[in-house]
Parts: structure tokens; C-alpha cells; sequence
């Protein structure tokens, strides 16, 4: 690990500071079982590199094409000729470091996580150098139709390979809005992304919040969506966990007003000898909330899938419902799940449930295909791609969906 | 043997029975009727004594308040109520449940406890009343029953208790019509000199079968008519539409005009 | 709060009722562990020079090993060299007759309702008595040499079948396994060994009934049951303590080891002094059990754990041979400060192979309950098939259930299904018992019994109503 010093805040500093103390993270560690740590160990962080790279033309039918409001980042830094940061009404769109320049005080919770907020030596390292990408506030009372696009590419360089960016999003009371995130990258270079976006939903407002992890399978990528969530809000997290050597999406939902519902879904989609881990924890801590965990998982030749999801009722959040479920198709005999869907219930009158399982395809099903005339490899196919497209289903916006469906290579059926 | 005098319930400060008085003569059979929501399970609840509902008026089974038990001293007492919506209990068998039960109410009596081999005995002649097969018995409480299974199973732990006041609440909705007659045979086999009951219905369908002395609508929390099995017959034809639409804190006490008779 | 939610929080505020203690004259080595203790005890039991090897070279990992980190629980650090390891009634421990057994140690079995007397036995059972760390006495021994099967204390075992006990003991649980693995084989003191020759079906239950009598004695029993092929057996282990306000430990090991097409069925009824309601007192319960099953071969776990202050338990089953099949069957209820953090580990090896896991945890009080499994499904595992339930009964608000599975699968072929699910006791189900006439207490008792309905199904008769009973009574209390 290469530290450069660079934080401007004391936040900033204090984070940096906490890296050394922290460490990384080894197999004893829960979260961190299943990852690759010798290759954690080889990311090199630093301050954002200053932009005007570009962006490669090999990643034009990488990332959705979506009109509207727009960010993207590369390397870390915003790259203003890329994105579009007019503001709708009742939106305003704005890179991290203007607003850590201009406002600081409206950023200032992102980045002042405290001891206890700073899981892991990643969330230290993006506190500290994570001092660019986008900004998302949308005000009280306001519904936004169209969906604001946040696009993040990792070039990494020898001098430095890995970046962090982060991303804040704020919705404004009664108001609605959808972010999608993509995070792709390019070159055959090792390296990675930290990505940390943290997210707090005001009463009664909704949020669908897609993100597309697609980075280059020689890179290691890290995400994180650290959700707070008040009275009668929505949060809806679509994830596609998709590529890099060493995936990982984590989300830590925190319910913590009255009647506040999340719902989670997610596919992840394994080939190669790719590390696809998803870490969920959805915290009960108001009365009457309600969580759906649904994750499916796709795991063909040497791949790895993790799911790590729980659901955790905190004391006095009664009449909480919430339900988990992960299920995962093995295609190869090389392939491995590890799944772990964890309940902790401390509260009274409480309605929980989950469920995980590993299997095959359905041998009827394969049947019932074929006895109608479709050929074996064929059916196959129509099969897997139903139980991963039901993932896809769960996205609101028609053209995501569609985009999705076309990385997936489902679209030709 | 039942008196019932100004009864009132609420749940908060939401008033649901609002002064219900009712007297049931021994053996006598009493239809209660009702839209939905009027108040008709609400009032069996505050006879059998379930939790959550401010009372207030009076309630006495052959002169024992029955408002100051606790539900096993009233089911002690022989009140038995048949559920709208029978609870399941899963992993507790059908018959050591119905034992159990017979048994607590014959000790809280000082009567001698019902040894398993004479228990069978009884749960076999309760089962052909309401036609149910031998594995009935063998399953767990309500536990995946049909709506007609759950229904047929309140009927045969009434045969079973032998109770001195039977309220069955809705025991007729969600039945085909063989199970109706089943249901309605097992009661009527069931009736006898020292047993009185309350049905709970808001068809009239089932009083075509079971036939009741008398037949009170309830509306809002309030009886608003009494009279005999033709008031039955007349909401038939009519609905509670007489009812609702008038405010009811003035509702006459008179018989219907109209009624047919 | 409810009425009924108060109601569960009297009900399980239940006193220990096997809570005395028998004044035994017992013959106890001064607290400590070092090697010389090691030694000491391997010398009063006159041990083969292989045997006092083996438990020095356990001695020596257990020292270099570090204690687990305690997860859930929350717990009092442990001294160990505070602790006795050696403890044996004032007597010789083996005797030829029953009318031969000290009349305090009968009449303490008599209180723990454990007929020891030939006339009182439960019909067909056969039992080893193990009072502290000596085993008392055996029954029925005439009956089983019959049939060829051995049944007769750790101890004996080492004497008069050296091969077999060496052939197998710690081959299913090696002595680094786990920290209290390694100190119990260091220091085990007595235990059952039960050996089922070729073919045989063992004509009895066998059973085993533990208790820890002296202060500040540790218990540490080392069980093996070898099961050759086509053999069957079913063994059940009974376990009392007195009540005293320190904590006492208990790190006992059990190996079971089934060859081709053999039966295993192993059945734990455990009762140890729970702690009272502010978590004074209380065994700590660190047990390690699994078992091997060859081709073909059948091992079945099942508990009712109801007693210690600290339950850490994981019967596993090895299924290494081809078709094996492994069964796990659990209730833990955990109230007052009770901790209890068990469950069971499938480690799916040989073809075909099949495990299923029915967990039922039940808190109240301030109890703690989790429920922690593996099901590890290897490469070679063509075929593998898991069921797992988990279901958590929670009464009361101020106890805490936790389900944490881990699957780790790597043979495209597994078939895995885990559920799981939290409930409560309805105020629904218990308006309606009592409706039907029941108190309070029988009607959450009912309930409660019903919950493990599927458990209790499995163990033998005589246990099942003993489960039944130590439920109710653990969840009974000043009502009434
Ligand atoms: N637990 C409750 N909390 C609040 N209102 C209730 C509850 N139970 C019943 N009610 C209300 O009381 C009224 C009477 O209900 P009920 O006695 O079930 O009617 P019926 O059986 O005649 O359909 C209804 O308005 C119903 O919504
Ligand atoms: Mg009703």
C-alpha cells in the first residue's frame, strides 16, 4: 500500500490516519472471508489523478446510453466535458470536490464517518482520497422522471492503480428519483476502483438505486452504499454484479424511521475464475419496518460467488418484516458458492424469514423444453437466462433493462 | 342462564359494542345477524373473554359474572366459543389438544380427568356427527385444514366440551353447501334442554337449517331488531339497508313493517 | 405489555429443579493444569505409556493454542488453572454388582430420576453412570456381552480393549481440532465406549447419564462409539448438575465412528445448572462431538438443550463414504442469562451423500440463542443433498435469536435448501387454548412442545416425554 498525503479536512486526515491503525483485512474477518487479499494488498491509493484522459472508445457500448442528467468520473476525478451537470428542477447535480470546495458543510456527513462508521481500511482509504465524484440533491416535494446517470471508469496506471471515488445522494422529503451507477473500466493493467456511496432518504421519499458493475477482469472492484433511511421511505437497490477479478458490492441499509421499507435485489454472474461476494446488512432499528433481500446468483466455470446478507432487528424494532432469500445456479464443476444469510433478531413480534439454495437447472423444465423440439443447449441457455433476467425485472426504467439484458447477451433469444 | 345487560366494548377509545342487552333462555337458540363489521364477533370475544378490549356493562352465566374470568374459567364455565377464523397450532396434535382441553375443564370442575382409552371413545362418536375420518384427529391443530376442515373441527371440539352456551361465529361462511348441512346437522344434534347457543351469521342460509327461537340484527354495535326466524327472511329479501341508513341511536325497537309473516 | 408477554417472562423464571447436591466424600486433585496433573491423572487411571504420549503431545497443542474468540457470547474469562481437573467419588469406581453402588450415589440417581436399581431400570436400558469424572457403575452388562457388543467406561475400555481404543480414539476429532478438544484430550478423566461388533444390532438402548458433583471440577468426558459394518446402535446421554454460584466447566468429546451401512443414533438430553436469573452460577457447557460415517452408513444427532449457562455445541457428521447420510435434530431453549450458540456441521465428502438439519430455538427471559451450521459440500461430493430448518421461537422481549448458516458449495451437482424462520408464541393460539379451557401455562406449554413436535419425534420414547417434561418445567415457574 502507497500513501500519498493529500486530505484537505480534518476528516480527511483523521481517515488517514486510521489506515495504518485498521489494516487490511484477512480471512478471520467475516466480511472478508472469500476475498483476494494478496491482490487488495497490491492496490496502490492515492489522491485523484487529474482528468483529461478521456474516455476510451472501447467502452462506448459499455455503458448505457441513457439521455439526461449525467456524471462521470474517471480515474476518480470528474470529467466536466463528459457530463451533463445542467440541473432539472428540484435537482441539483454537482461534482464532489466543487461542492467540498464551495459547501463543504452539505458533504460534511459523508465524510465524517466516525470510528465506528469506518468498517474497513476501504471505507478509510475513500474517506481519505475520495474527494471527487458526484453530488446528488434533490429537493422536498419533487418527482423526478427521468433518471440521473452516474458513470464511473477506472483506467489504471502503474504509478498508481487504484482510485476512489465518491457519491453522495440525497432525497428531499416526499420526493422521488433513480440513480443508476455504472462502473466500468478499461486495459489489461491490474487495478482497482473504491467506490463509496452513501445515501440518506427522507420521509416518505423514494429512491431506485441501480448499479452496473462491469470493470475489466483484471481489476479488483469495491463498492459500497451505506443507506439511512427515515420515516415511510423507499430505498429500491438493483445491483448486477457482473465483473472485475474480485468483485464486491456492499450495502449497509439502516432503517431508522417508522415504516421504512428496502428492498434489495441482485444478480451476480460469474465466469472465469471471477470473485463475485456480496455483503448485505439490512439494520432494523425503527418499529414496523419492512426489507426484502432477493439475490440470485449465476456461477459457471471457475467462478466464485459469495452472498453474505443479514437481517439485523435491533431492541424495540417491533413488528418488523423481513425476508431474505438467495439462490444460486452452480453450471460447472469447478464453480463454488459460499452463502451465508444471517438473521439476528432482537426484538419482539417479529416476522422473519429467509432462504438460500444451491442447485441445478431444472431437469423437468430441460425436458419440457426439449420435448418441444428446443435442442438441449438451447434450452439450457433459455433457462439460465429466466431465473438471471427475473434480476432484471426488478429495474423500473425500461432502458436499463434493456441495456442490461444486452450485456447479458440475452437479448437474441 | 345468559344475561346481558348495556354491554359495551371498545379497543382504545374506538367504541365497537355500544350497550348490548340479551337474554338467552335455557336451551334456547339465538340467531345473531349482522353486515360485516357490526360488531358480531367483537360480541362473542367479550363472552369468551378475549384480551385487548375495554368492557363495560354486565355479562353473567347462570348468575356467575362471566366479565370478572379469565377465558379457561369461562370455557370452565361452559361457555364455548367456535372461532370465525379457528387458530392454527402447528406441532400440537388435533386429539391431545381436544384431551387436553377436555380434561382442564373437567379439573378446573373437580371432576375426575378422561383416561385416553374412554377419550377415543367420545372423539369417535364427535367425528361421525361432523363426518370427518380418523386422521382428523391425527393432524396438528388447524394446521393446513381446509376453510370447511377448520369449520368441521370447531364443531366437533363443541361435541367433545359439551358446553353449557355454544357461540358459534360464522361457522357457516366459506362452505359448499354439503359441508353447510354437516355443519348444521352436528349443531342441531347438539341441541338440547340444557344447552344454549348463539350463531353467528350474516347469511340466512344457515338458518334455513338451523332453526333459531330467535333471530336479533346487529348494526353499529347495537341490537336494533329482535324478533323470530321470519326477520330472518326478511333481511333476505332486504338486506340491512333498513338499518344502516337510519341513524341508528334512534333505531325503533317496533317489528318491521312489512315484514312478512 | 401484553398479558401474555408477562406471563412468558414469569413462566420462565422456572428454579433449577435438580439443584441439590449429594454429599459424596470425593477425592479431588488440587486446582491447576500443568504437565505434572497430566500425568497424575493418566497414573491414577494406570495408563499405557501410548496413552499418557498422547495426551501430552494434546497438552502441548492445547498450550500453544488460543482460546476461540467467544463470537455471541458473553462470558466471565475463564481460569484455568482455577480449575480441578481430577475428581472421583471416595470409592472404587467400578464395581461387579449393583447392590455394590455407595446408597447416596443410588439415591442421588433416584432424585435425578434415574433408576439405577436393576428393578427400577427403564425397561431395555442400559446405563453407564458417570459422577464427576469416574464412571460409577454399568448395567446390563451380561445382557450386551451376549451379543458381542461392548459397553463399559472409558477407563475399562483402556484396559481391556487397548487395540480398539487406540485404533480409533481421536481419529474422528483430532487433538488440534479445537481449544477444548485439545484440553479435554489432555485431561479427560472417564467417559463410554461402546463398540457394535459386525452385523450387530445392538439388543438395547444404551445410555449415559453425566453429572457434575464437586465444586470447582471441571468435567471433561471422552465418549467413542465404534460401529462396525451393518451395525446399529442407539446411545443416549443424559446430563445433570447441582446448582452452585461459580461457574464449573465442561468440555467433554464424543466420537462416533459408523463403517459401511452401520447406525449410529445419538440422543442428548442436556440439563446442566442453567445459572440463576442474573447469570450467577452456571456450567459452561464446550463440547465437541462428530461422528464419521462410511459408505453407506447412517449418524443421527439429536438434542434437547436446555440446561448450562454457555452452550457451545456442533455434533457434526463427516460423510465420507458414498451414500452416507447425516441427520442432525436440535432444540436449544435459552432463557434467564442462558447462552446457547449451537448447531451442526454436514461435511459432505463422498457421493450421493445427504444431510438434513431441523433446528428448533426457543428464547425467553434475557436468553441468547443462535443457531451457527456449515453445510460444506467438497468437489469429490458428486450429487449432495441438504435440507436445513431453522426456525426460532422468541418469547418475551428482552432475548434474541440468531441464525447463522454457512453454505459453501462446491459441486455443481449439491442440491442445497436452507430456510429459516423467527416467530412468536400468537396471543391468537394462546386466547384459543384457553378458550378450549387451558391455564395460561399448559397452553404456552402445549404450544411450545408443539414447536419442536419434529424433534421430539425423533428421540425414543422415554426421552421424548423427558424433553417434553424439562421444557415444561424449564418454562414453568412461580405460576401457579
Ligand atoms: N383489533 C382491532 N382493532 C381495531 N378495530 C377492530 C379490531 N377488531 C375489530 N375491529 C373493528 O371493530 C368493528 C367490529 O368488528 P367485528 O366484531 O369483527 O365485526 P363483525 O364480526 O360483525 O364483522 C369493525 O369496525 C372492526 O374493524
Ligand atoms: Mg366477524
Amino acid at each position: 500500500m502507497t500513501i500519498h498525503p493529500d486530505p484537505s479536512s480534518e476528516a480527511r486526515l483523521g481517515a488517514l490516519d486510521r489506515i495504518g491503525e485498521i489494516g487490511y483485512p484477512t480471512k478471520r474477518d467475516e466480511a472478508w472471508r472469500h476475498a483476494p487479499h494478496r491482490a487488495l494488498g497490491e492496490l496502490t491509493f492515492g489522491p485523484p489523478v487529474a482528468p483529461g484522459i478521456g474516455v476510451p472508445a472501447e467502452l462506448d457500448n459499455q455503458i448505457p446510453v441513457l439521455e439526461g442528467p449525467r456524471v462521470v468520473v474517471v480515474n476518480g476525478s470528474v470529467d466536466a466535458s463528459l457530463s451533463n451537470l445542467a440541473g432539472l428542477d428540484g435537482l441539483r447535480l454537482s461534482s464532489l470536490a466543487e461542492v467540498l470546495a464551495e459547501r463543504p458543510e452539505q458533504v460534511a456527513a459523508h465524510f465524517e464517518q466516525g470510528d465506528s462508521g469506518i468498517a474497513d481500511v476501504f471505507v478509510a482509504l475513500n474517506v481519505a482520497y475520495g474527494a471527487d465524484g458526484a453530488v446528488v440533491q434533490v429537493a422536498d416535494g419533487v418527482v423526478l422522471d427521468v433518471p440521473i446517470h452516474i458513470v464511473d471508469v477506472g483506467l489504471p496506471a502503474a504509478a498508481q492503480n487504484a482510485t476512489c471515488t465518491g457519491v453522495l445522494i440525497d432525497i428531499g422529503v416526499g420526493s422521488s428519483a433513480t440513480v443508476i451507477e455504472t462502473r466500468v473500466g478499461a486495459g489489461s493493467e491490474f487495478g482497482g476502483s473504491n467506490i463509496r456511496t452513501t445515501i440518506a432518504l427522507a420521509d416518505d421519499s423514494t429512491l431506485e438505486h441501480v448499479l452496473l458493475q462491469d470493470v475489466p477482469s483484471v481489476q479488483v472492484h469495491l463498492s459500497r452504499v451505506d443507506v439511512t433511511q427515515r420515516a415511510g421511505s423507499v430505498f429500491k437497490a438493483r445491483s448486477f454484479n457482473l465483473g472485475a477479478a474480485y468483485g464486491r458490492i456492499a450495502y449497509n441499509v439502516q432503517l431508522a424511521g417508522t415504516g421504512a421499507h428496502a428492498d434489495l435485489s441482485g444478480l451476480f454472474f460469474g465466469f472465469g475464475d471471477q470473485t463475485l461476494d456480496q455483503q448485505v446488512n439490512v439494520v432494523h432499528a425503527a418499529a414496523g419496518c419492512t426489507s426484502r433481500q432477493t439475490y440470485r446468483g449465476v456461477l459457471d466455470e471457475e467462478s466464485t460467488g459469495v452472498f453474505n446478507g443479514g437481517i439485523d432487528v435491533r431492541p424495540g424494532a417491533d413488528g418488523t418484516d423481513a425476508v431474505q432469500s438467495n439462490d444460486n445456479l452452480l453450471l460447472s464443476d469447478r464453480a463454488a458458492i459460499n452463502t451465508q444469510p444471517r438473521l439476528e433478531i432482537l426484538a419482539d413480534e417479529v416476522a422473519c424469514k429467509h432462504g438460500a439454495t444451491v442447485g441445478q437447472l431444472d431437469e423437468t423444465a430441460l425436458y419440457y423444453l426439449r420435448s418441444r423440439g428446443i435442442a438441449a443447449d438451447e434450452a439450457r441457455r433459455l433457462l439460465i437466462n429466466g431465473f438471471a433476467d427475473q434480476a432484471v425485472d426488478d429495474v423500473g426504467i425500461e432502458t436499463v433493462r434493456a441495456w442490461i439484458i444486452h450485456r447479458l447477451g440475452h437479448d437474441h433469444a | 342462564m345468559l344475561h346481558v345487560e348495556n354491554l359495551t366494548a371498545a379497543i382504545g377509545d374506538k367504541p365497537i359494542l355500544k350497550g348490548v342487552d340479551l337474554d338467552i333462555g335455557e336451551g334456547e337458540v339465538h340467531a345473531i345477524m349482522g353486515p360485516n363489521g357490526s360488531g358480531k364477533s367483537t360480541f362473542a370475544h367479550a363472552l369468551a373473554g378475549r384480551d385487548g378490549y375495554e368492557i363495560g356493562g354486565v355479562a353473567t352465566l347462570d348468575g356467575s359474572d362471566l366479565l370478572e374470568m379469565t377465558p379457561e374459567q369461562r370455557a370452565a364455565a361452559g361457555v364455548f366459543m367456535g372461532f370465525q377464523y379457528p387458530v392454527e397450532i402447528p406441532g400440537v396434535n388435533n386429539m391431545y389438544f381436544l384431551r387436553t382441553a377436555l380434561n382442564s375443564v373437567r379439573k378446573a370442575r373437580g371432576e375426575t380427568e378422561v383416561g385416553a382409552r374412554d377419550f377415543l371413545a367420545v372423539a369417535k362418536q364427535a367425528m361421525e356427527l361432523v363426518e370427518m375420518k380418523q386422521d382428523f384427529l391425527d393432524r396438528a391443530v388447524n394446521a393446513g385444514f381446509s376453510g370447511g376442515e377448520k369449520k368441521r373441527n370447531e364443531i366437533l371440539q363443541m361435541a367433545v366440551m359439551e358446553p353449557r352456551l355454544a357461540v358459534l361465529d360464522e361457522t357457516d361462511s366459506g362452505l359448499d353447501i354439503d359441508a353447510l348441512r354437516i355443519i348444521a346437522s352436528g349443531v342441531n344434534a347438539l341441541r338440547g334442554p340444557d344447552r344454549s347457543m348463539i350463531v353467528i351469521t350474516h347469511y340466512q342460509r344457515l338458518l334455513d337449517y338451523i332453526k333459531p327461537d330467535f333471530v336479533h340484527v346487529l348494526v353499529n354495535g347495537k341490537i336494533v331488531q329482535s324478533g323470530d326466524h321470519t326477520l330472518a327472511l326478511h333481511l333476505e329479501d332486504h338486506g340491512y339497508a333498513d338499518f344502516v341508513n337510519h341513524d341508528l341511536d334512534d333505531a325503533p325497537e317496533k317489528p318491521l313493517t312489512g315484514a312478512p309473516s | 405489555m401484553s398479558e401474555a408477554t408477562r406471563e412468558i417472562e414469569e413462566l420462565t423464571e422456572a428454579s433449577y429443579e435438580f439443584g441439590f447436591s449429594t454429599d459424596l466424600d470425593t477425592d479431588v486433585a488440587p486446582p491447576g493444569l500443568d504437565e505434572e496433573i497430566v500425568r497424575l491423572i493418566s497414573a491414577k487411571k494406570d495408563e499405557p505409556e501410548w496413552l499418557l504420549e498422547w495426551r501430552l503431545k494434546a497438552f502441548e497443542a492445547w498450550q500453544a493454542m488460543e482460546e476461540p474468540d467467544w463470537a455471541k457470547l458473553d462470558i466471565m474469562p475463564i481460569d484455568y488453572q482455577a480449575i480441578s481437573y481430577w475428581a472421583a467419588p471416595k470409592q472404587k469406581p467400578v464395581l461387579d454388582s449393583m447392590d455394590d453402588v455407595d446408597p447416596e450415589i443410588r439415591d442421588m440417581f433416584d432424585k435425578l430420576g434415574i433408576p439405577l436399581h436393576e428393578q427400577k431400570m427403564l425397561s431395555n436400558v442400559a446405563v453407564d453412570a458417570i459422577v464427576d469424572s469416574v464412571s460409577v457403575t454399568t448395567t446390563f452388562k451380561a445382557t450386551l456381552a451376549e451379543a458381542g457388543v461392548i459397553f463399559c467406561s472409558f477407563s475399562e475400555a483402556v484396559q481391556d480393549y487397548p487395540e480398539l481404543v487406540r485404533e480409533h480414539l481421536g481419529s474422528v476429532v483430532p487433538v488440534r481440532d479445537n481449544y477444548f478438544a485439545a484440553l479435554n484430550s489432555a485431561v479427560f478423566s472417564d467417559g463410554s465406549f461402546c463398540y457394535i461388533p459386525k452385523g450387530v444390532r445392538c439388543p438395547m438402548e444404551l445410555s449415559t447419564y453425566f453429572r457434575i458433583n464437586s465444586q470447582n471440577t471441571g468435567q471433561f468426558e471422552r465418549t467413542l462409539i465404534v460401529a462396525e459394518d451393518d451395525s446399529h446402535v442407539s446411545y443416549l446421554e443424559g446430563c445433570t448438575a447441582p446448582q452452585r454460584d461459580e461457574n464449573q466447566l465442561h468440555a467433554a468429546v464424543v466420537e462416533l465412528v459408523a463403517k459401511d451401512r452401520a447406525e449410529i443414533k445419538y440422543s442428548t438430553v442436556q440439563n446442566w445448572y442453567p445459572g440463576d436469573e442474573n447469570g450467577v452460577g452456571g456450567i459452561y457447557n464446550f463440547v465437541t462431538k462428530r461422528g464419521r460415517a462410511h459408505a453407506d452408513a447412517k449418524i443421527s444427532w439429536t438434542q434437547v438443550e436446555t440446561g448450562s449457562a454457555i452452550t457451545w455445541k456442533y455434533p457434526s457428521v463427516i460423510l465420507q463414504g458414498d451414500r452416507a447420510v447425516g441427520e442432525f435434530y436440535s432444540v436449544a431453549l435459552s432463557s434467564k442469562r442462558q447462552q446457547a450458540d449451537t448447531g451442526t456441521k454436514m461435511i459432505h465428502i463422498g457421493k450421493d451423500t445427504t444431510s438434513s438439519i431441523i433446528s428448533k430455538g426457543i428464547s425467553a427471559g434475557n436468553g441468547q440463542n443462535t443457531y451457527r451450521g456449515l453445510v460444506k459440500v467438497m468437489r469429490s461430493a458428486e450429487n449432495a443433498r441438504n435440507y436445513t430448518q431453522c426456525d426460532s421461537l422468541l418469547l418475551g422481549k428482552d432475548c434474541g435469536a440468531h441464525t447463522i448458516p454457512y453454505i459453501e458449495v462446491k459441486n455443481p451437482g449439491a442440491q442445497i435448501e436452507h430456510e429459516a424462520s423467527t416467530s412468536t408464541v400468537g396471543e391468537d393460539q394462546l386466547y384459543y387454548c384457553r378458550q378450549r379451557g387451558m391455564t395460561e401455562e399448559d397452553a404456552m406449554s402445549m404450544i411450545v412442545n408443539g414447536f419442536c413436535r419434529e424433534v421430539f419425534n425423533e428421540l425414543p420414547m422415554e426421552f421424548a416425554v423427558e424433553a417434553q417434561r424439562l421444557l415444561s418445567v424449564s418454562l414453568e415457574g412461580s405460576v401457579g
